[in-house]
């Protein structure tokens, strides 16, 4: 989860939020450098003695700032598509669960092997344990399995939701009638918190998302014991 | 120990923007991008005596080792870390299979000799 005034991204804990991770630093670097550039200009600019009023034109300057742009926005833009298809890619998933959006909840169905379905509420303040976050916990999280390939098919049953989780690079917008797909790999057991992200209503603050990664004879068991709730 | 948490997450930010601290290859770079301006514009100015130009190219030698620094240790990473995913999946893979036909580490050779007469 996020921490407090935190600035960046959170850690990742899926490979296509690493490569994410990865693309916003090599993107920052070049504006860090562009940025050090321009403001070397303006006080080169500022602090000058220098004057020349009869400046028409300038070739090589402006064949200079042409280059050097374009250069730039390529090498900015290669590993941006790259990044972009490979979001795209989805391999084999496991296991599939669709997540709908509600006024205010958000309900899971892992309807693969048996119809398993439950409702997820963010847990009230007054009823958090100590250590639990204010406005990220949920009653009940949707579980999966470590390592694995899982789709989720994202809608909403009344008004627009997202379905969002930073650390796993996944964000999705659940629209009613529409079926979203979007998928990812747990590369690492742990809990993962995410929010809506989609303004819908009063509570739309108040609807959080919690995955909870496990190694799969846990996920085992604890589907067995949600069919059996 | 919150406070131990909060020290370590806080990298100190050039210019309000790159988190030196926390970006792979961002201090080296910037180090090496130092490095090289001093160098450039030191031995510039040692040569003409002119200072406001041995500025410029020491700031031209920043950027140029700074880009230059980041980008051989971005590229070294990336290897590494796919050759790092190769290995994780190499020992997955042996896990997961070990003892069946779908073994990686089984040798055509070591099958045949394996049979019983």
């Amino acid at each position: 989860m996020a921490h407090p005034s935190q600035l960046g991204f959170q850690d990742a804990a899926s490979p296509v939020m690493e490569e994410l991770l990865h693309f916003h630093d090599h993107a920052l670097m070049i504006v860090f450098l562009i940025s050090t550039l321009v403001l070397y200009i303006i006080v080169a600019m500022v602090s000058t003695k220098l004057t020349n009023k009869y400046i028409l034109d300038s070739q090589e300057i402006e064949v200079i700032w042409t280059i050097l742009p374009a250069f730039i926005l390529i090498l900015i833009a290669l590993p941006s598509l790259r990044i972009l298809y490979l979001m795209d890619e989805i391999n084999d998933p496991h296991l599939t669960i669709k997540a709908m959006g509600h006024q205010w909840y958000w309900s899971y169905e892992y309807t693969d092997y048996e119809d398993l379905g439950f409702d997820s509420y963010m847990l009230p303040t007054q009823d958090l344990a100590p250590g639990q976050f204010r406005l990220l916990e949920a009653d009940h999280r949707m579980v999966i399995p470590v390592e694995s390939p899982i789709r989720v098919l994202v809608s909403a049953e009344d008004v627009l939701h997202s379905w969002a989780v930073p650390s796993l690079g996944v964000k999705m917008d659940a629209v009613p009638g529409r079926l979203n797909q979007t998928a990812f790999i747990a590369s690492r057991p742990g809990v993962f918190y995410g929010q809506c992200s989609e303004i819908c209503g009063a509570n739309h603050s108040f609807m959080p998302i919690v995955v909870e990664a496990v190694p799969l004879q846990y996920f085992e068991k604890w589907s067995s014991l949600m069919l059996e709730d | 120990m919150a406070g131990e948490e909060e020290e370590s997450n806080k990298g100190f930010r050039l210019l309000g923007i790159l988190d030196v601290q926390n970006t792979p290859c961002a201090r080296d770079a910037i180090l090496h991008g130092a490095g090289g301006s001093l160098t450039a514009g030191l031995l510039h100015f040692l040569a003409t005596s002119r200072v406001k130009r041995s500025f410029d190219v020491g700031f031209a030698g920043f950027m140029l080792t700074t880009l230059g620094s980041w980008f051989y240790c971005r590229i070294t990473n990336a290897k590494l870390r796919v050759q790092q995913r190769v290995i994780q999946d190499g020992i997955k893979n042996k896990v997961t299979y070990e003892g069946t036909v779908l073994d990686p580490t089984n040798k055509p050779g070591a099958e045949t000799s394996s049979r019983p007469s």
